[in-house]
């Protein structure tokens, strides 16, 4: 599945510019919304190849906007692929809720852009 | 019962006495019938008294006889023998003995297990009628016992849980302070997660094969998950009687005041994990970014500088890391989810990393692993950061321009790492405390940076996988530490049934312990 357009869903402005600036770069099309509300109805109102989703946000968790997406009985966005990243250190039961949801799981602090690209690609390659 | 104050001879004596009772009368009177036939034969003048077969014949008769006496004699004493180590254990009575077990196949064989399950049965009525908890019969026949409403009132005034279940594991009576569940069908339950393999099911099980009395305690033990509302923590304290109506007696005494602190500090070294690494995710990120961007002007030195900025902006996450780790590993959080991996795929994720903080700092690092290693059982995230722990302790003990030879081997059940360093080693005494958190050695806390929980934690780490950490080292020469994981194909079994946690894995004496089960978030 190829990958070209990304919601980013992300609270904090020094890292949300430099994943837009870096993904720009890199030829994708990135759409970016700083709290949950905004991040779920982006999410349910375009169909999107892949959302970065952060857990700790505004309005609404990011637990919650996984959980409403595809928590229920039907994927609402089965066309898209989500990676969640965060900085918070969830509890097991937590972390282990939202893996089984997401393609990916990863500490934000662990990933610089160019392996968060590196990650989109394989996603797009599987 | 063991408990009046009458002076009794213990039961526990009886079998011995009887023994020695029954050997000296086999003795005795194997003496007088040897005599006899002796006497026969010479008055019969079949053989004189200086013959040797006379006294072959009597001799060995003797000794023929006295073996088949005492195996006779073994034989009718045995339900005896095992009537009395029931009783002594009923009894109470100190004993290095097992109790006779009424399902061992030979009891069932010749009918006594009846007669076994009876005497454990009759001792566990006994011991409700001197519990406080009775009913009708124990009313008329002690009046000073208080009556059984009003024991329930009070059990319900105090902050200890009581709950009793019956030999079926369903809950008889509980008090108004015990964790209880109740399901849609009105069916009550024990609201209790116990972590690891050491649960409440688990013990009972074992006491049903093999006590009679037992007793079990368990500490820290939460009613819900993180977050719920109420959530409290009790230690259990479990009595097993067997056959008797109140089979499992739970003493819950609720603990939460004193756990919770803990539970929160994590909460706060969360939070605060979370704060320190939104910065250094903007430094490393920019940092990458930048190098891309200007890697056509910069000149050689000044990519230096960014290699260090670099170098030490990712020091600092795996830093975060280790404390995190720390703080759960210490709580009995840290869990680790083992799936089937190979060692160099684990370094992978760290490769780059560490080959720049090794270029950085001037070390020759070479990394080989043999192609044809059997996969292990491991949780990536937590073995590359035991690998880059150990690196950077081999970086930061050796000297400029040293090597640094990272390998892997096969060692029995195990696929041992072994990180190398030329630097300047322990004495002996050092490396007996250097897996203790913050051990520093005198000399490091002078001239290397650092915080002193970097092997600890790694410790920590690969003994939740089941595998050992270990060291060798030659002052002046330099160090070897090694980090043996188990073989995935030995382990399979364990993962798949324990679903891919570390418990059940870790082998700690006799059985297994699980207090490493951290929750990983």
């Amino acid at each position: 599945m190829a990958i070209h357009s990304i919601l980013c869903i992300e609270d904090d402005r020094f890292i949300g510019e430099m994943y837009i600036r870096s993904l720009q770069k890199a030829g994708y099309t990135v759409d970016w919304v700083v709290d949950g509300n905004d991040g779920l109805i982006a999410a349910r109102n375009q169909p999107y190849d892949l959302i970065l989703l952060d857990v700790m946000l505004p309005e609404r968790r990011g637990t919650e906007i996984l959980d409403a997406l595809r928590g229920g009985s039907e994927d609402l966005i089965p066309n898209t692929k989500v990676i969640v990243l965060t900085n918070f250190e969830q509890d097991d039961e937590s972390r282990m809720a939202m893996q089984k949801h997401a393609d990916a799981y990863l500490i934000k602090a662990e990933i610089t852009p160019k392996k968060l690209i590196e990650v989109i690609e394989q996603l797009a390659s599987n | 019962m063991a408990i009046d104050g009458n002076q009794r001879a213990p039961i526990r004596n009886f079998m011995p006495q009887l023994r020695r009772d029954v050997a000296w009368r086999i003795i005795l009177f194997q003496f007088i019938v040897s005599g006899l036939i002796a006497v026969t034969l010479i008055l019969s003048s079949v053989l004189s008294v200086e013959s040797i077969l006379l006294w072959t014949i009597v001799g060995v008769s003797f000794v023929i006889s006295l073996f088949f006496e005492f195996s006779l004699a073994f034989y009718v004493a045995r339900p005896t023998k095992d009537l009395m180590a029931a009783l002594t254990h009923v009894a109470g009575e100190p004993t290095t003995t097992t109790p006779p077990n009424p399902n061992d196949s030979r009891f069932i064989k010749n009918g006594f297990s009846d007669a076994l399950q009876t005497i454990y049965e009759l001792a566990g009525h006994e011991s409700d009628g001197s519990s406080i908890k009775t009913t009708e019969s124990s009313d008329k026949e002690i009046p000073v016992v208080p009556s059984t409403d009003s024991v329930k009132a009070a059990l319900n005034n105090t902050t200890c849980g009581f709950v009793v279940l019956n030999h079926e594991r369903k809950v008889i009576y509980h008090n108004k302070a015990a964790p209880i569940r109740v399901d849609t069908d009105n069916v009550e339950s024990l609201e209790l997660i116990f972590s690891g393999v050491d649960t409440i099911d688990s013990w009972l099980n074992e006491c049903e094969q093999n006590s009679v009395h037992a007793e079990h305690i368990w500490t820290r033990i939460p009613n819900r998950m993180p977050d719920a509302d109420d959530r409290r923590f009790f230690d259990v304290i479990a009595s097993y009687d067997k056959g008797s109506d109140n089979e499992t007696v739970l003493t819950l005494v609720d603990r939460t005041n004193l756990y919770d602190i803990g539970e929160q500090e994590l909460d706060f070294i969360a939070f605060a994990a979370h704060e320190l690494r939104g910065p250094i995710t903007v430094i490393r990120g920019y940092l990458d970014v930048l190098q891309d961007e200007l890697n056509a002007v910069l000149e050689p030195d000044q990519r230096e500088l960014f290699h260090r900025l670099t170098v030490s902006a990712n020091r600092l996450s795996g830093y975060i890391n280790n404390i995190l780790n720390t703080s759960k590993y210490d709580r009995r959080h840290l869990k680790v989810h083992l799936a089937e991996d190979n060692i160099a795929d684990i370094y992978d994720v760290i490769r780059d990393d560490m080959q720049l903080r090794a270029d950085s700092q001037g070390r020759i690092l070479s990394v080989n692993f043999p192609a044809d290693l059997p996969t292990i059982a491991a949780d990536r995230a937590s073995i590359s950061e035991v690998l880059g722990n150990l690196i950077d302790n081999a970086i930061k003990y050796s000297n400029e321009g040293g090597a640094i030879n990272v390998t892997a081997s096969v060692k029995g059940n195990f696929v041992e790492v072994s990180v190398e360093d030329f630097g300047i080693g322990m004495p002996g005494n050092v490396v007996s405390n250097l897996f203790q958190k913050f051990y520093r050695s005198h000399r490091s806390r002078e001239t290397v940076a650092g915080t002193g929980i970097g092997l600890y934690i790694s410790k920590g780490i690969i003994e939740s996988h089941g595998g050992t950490i270990g060291v060798r080292s030659e002052e002046g020469k330099g160090s070897t530490f090694t980090a043996a994981l188990p073989i995935y194909s030995t382990v399979a079994d364990k993962l798949i049934s324990g679903d891919n946690n570390n418990e059940g894995l870790i082998e700690h004496g006799n059985g297994w312990i699980k207090n490493h089960s951290m929750y990983r978030g």
